[in-house]
């Protein structure tokens, strides 16, 4: 490659400078040394809180949690194992959601970017927005019976809000100057929503999920433990009935730990959206 | 020298209406000339109406009174045969340089086949192969702006407007880019307008330098010709005359 005098200005501005990640690694490693102590002081605690007393605790040790976890994963409750029942919730969850935002990102779009639209369901949005979808529980159940469409219902609402507003507000914050930019090349409208509007709101539509998959998830079990019989909701509402901390509290790891795998393939998710900011957000 | 009007400004004015009914002049009785093949820099102070001058002959705004022709036909909207840099870059964060340039291609429904030519020519002729997969955060300013003048250049277009490109930059990199911006409008003569508000700035490139009256509405003050050999150099004695006679002149508005 030659070196030609203009390549003299061209900086570029590499997010990974090695004199900082020095420093930057020490302090993740001291970081992690805090995160374990934490995690163990914690497990420490429960467990000497779980023993304390005559054994006849509402709380089990981690270790008792970890065994009835296992237990319920072998052997079935009402018909199903706890996969099963994991699976009956995640299942609702992804298609409320997928309806939620297949409807819902769209409808944020068209309120950004049309008056009329906007003028003509931005009332609407308003109304039902500060409506807390778990309000909704006992009038889907009158209006759906208690099969799987409730529940559903439920977990469209609960993601449905999130969706539109975000898509909403992404399209309002774009800067004005940047549909300029395909006005002058001579693109029509259509090339200022693909070129302009679409991609400079996926920040916040990818924001927008990240909110929806969460307000789901806790749609679902709200949903299930009202009226189920099936589901990690209806585990929870089991393990109480029969006085059970085991289930319970089997019932609540699982419930995290799929929370955390929402929530992880979601930032997978964004990175796949905006790939553009892949380094940004490391800084 | 061929002195063809390219574009032709005449009796331009514009009021925008802002907080719904207060009436702001911000530019008035415009004429103006630019020739074919000609550098013409609009020097004018912070708020003279600068951008908006370039807006409307980009076909973004619409002039209150007056009207502009480019190759004698009034222009009535934006369109490929002007090409604008702006005074923010404004690039695609979410596309690469390489995608971002090949934007106006795409809109103009240039063949794919040709896109990848015409992009590399582009990117080469301001200074940026090896670089066509960067993302705009992770360029300097005076990169960013390459891309910005690169993307304007893409789809041929007859004029080149310039908004204060370079306004954003350090000294250096500024006194940089202003070479290279000499050194790219010798190479295919564009008619280019460039807005500046540094009298340095409008010394180097013009061929022909306006000035801009400095208070709101902005008017048109003076034409002076810049009769001095191209590279030039600030430290010229006639750069420096012709320099004093523009600062004067220029604060006698103020
Ligand atoms: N779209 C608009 N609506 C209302 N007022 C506007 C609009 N565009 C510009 N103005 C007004 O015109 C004035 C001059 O703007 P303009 O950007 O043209 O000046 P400028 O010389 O380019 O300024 P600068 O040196 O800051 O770049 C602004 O202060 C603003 O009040
Ligand atoms: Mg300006």
């Amino acid at each position: 490659m030659s070196k030609s005098t203009h390549d003299v200005s061209n900086e570029v501005v590499v997010r990974t400078i090695v004199r900082k990640r020095l420093t930057l690694r020490s302090l993740v490693r001291e970081e992690k040394f805090l995160y374990v102590v934490s995690l163990v002081v914690f497990f420490t605690i429960w467990h000497l809180a779980a023993t304390r007393g005559n054994g006849d605790s509402a709380l089990v040790t981690p270790w008792a949690t970890l065994q009835g976890l296992y237990d319920m994963m072998s052997s079935p409750l009402g018909g199903e194992t706890l996969v099963g029942h994991t699976w009956n919730s995640l299942r609702r969850v992804l298609i409320g959601f997928s309806i939620a935002v297949c409807f819902g990102i769209p409808l944020g779009l068209l309120l950004g970017i049309s008056e009329t639209a906007s003028a003509i369901l931005r009332p609407l949005v308003d109304v039902f927005r500060p409506m807390p979808p778990l309000a909704w529980i006992s009038l889907s159940i009158l209006w759906f019976g208690i099969g799987e469409e409730p529940k559903i219902f439920i977990i469209f609402l609960a993601s449905f809000i999130p969706s539109v507003l975000n898509a909403y507000n992404g399209v309002r914050l774009i800067e004005p100057e940047l549909y300029d930019v395909v006005r002058v090349m001579g693109g029509s409208r259509w090339d200022e929503i693909k070129q302009v509007v679409v991609p400079a709101s996926m920040p916040a539509i990818s924001a927008g999920l990240q909110l929806s998959i969460t307000s789901a998830w806790m749609g679902v079990l709200a949903a299930e433990l009202v009226s189920s019989n099936s589901g990690l909701g209806y585990i929870i509402i089991l393990g109480m009935q029969n006085s059970d901390p085991q289930m319970v509290l089997g019932g609540m790891v699982m419930i995290a730990a799929v929370a955390w795998v929402l929530t992880a393939s979601m930032e997978k998710i964004d990175m796949m959206l905006c790939p553009w900011r892949r380094e940004i957000k490391g800084l | 020298m061929n002195k063809h009007v390219k574009i032709s400004a005449e009796n331009v004015s514009k009021e925008f209406i802002q907080k719904g009914t207060q009436r702001v002049p911000v530019l008035k009785d415009i004429s103006l000339q630019v020739f074919d093949q000609e550098l013409l820099v609009v020097l004018g102070p912070g708020q003279s109406g600068k951008t908006t001058l370039l807006r409307i002959i980009a076909g973004l705004e619409k002039p209150t009174q007056g009207r502009i022709t480019l190759d004698g036909e009034e222009i009535r909207g934006p369109g490929p045969d002007r090409g604008l840099v702006f005074q923010s870059y404004m690039l695609f964060p979410w596309k690469t340089v390489e995608a971002n340039v090949r934007l106006g291609l795409e809109m103009a429904q240039v063949p794919k086949e040709k896109h990848a030519e015409t992009v590399r020519h582009y990117l080469d002729l301001v200074g940026l192969n090896g670089f066509e997969k960067y993302y705009p955060h992770q360029l300097s300013g005076g990169m960013k702006q390459r891309v910005g003048i690169a993307r304007a250049f893409s789809t041929q277009p007859k004029v080149m407007l310039m908004d204060e490109p370079f306004g954003q930059l350090d000294a250096q990199t500024r006194l940089f880019m202003e070479r290279e911006t000499e050194r790219i409008w010798l190479s295919d003569k564009r008619t280019t307008i460039f807005i500046t508000n540094n009298i340095d700035e409008a010394l180097l490139l013009g061929d022909r330098i306006v000035t801009l009256e400095g208070k709101l509405p902005g008017r048109m003050k003076k034409s002076y010709e810049v009769n001095l050999p191209r590279p030039r150099d600030p430290m010229d004695m006639e750069f420096l005359k012709l320099r004093h006679t523009i600062t004067s002149e220029q604060e006698l508005t103020l």
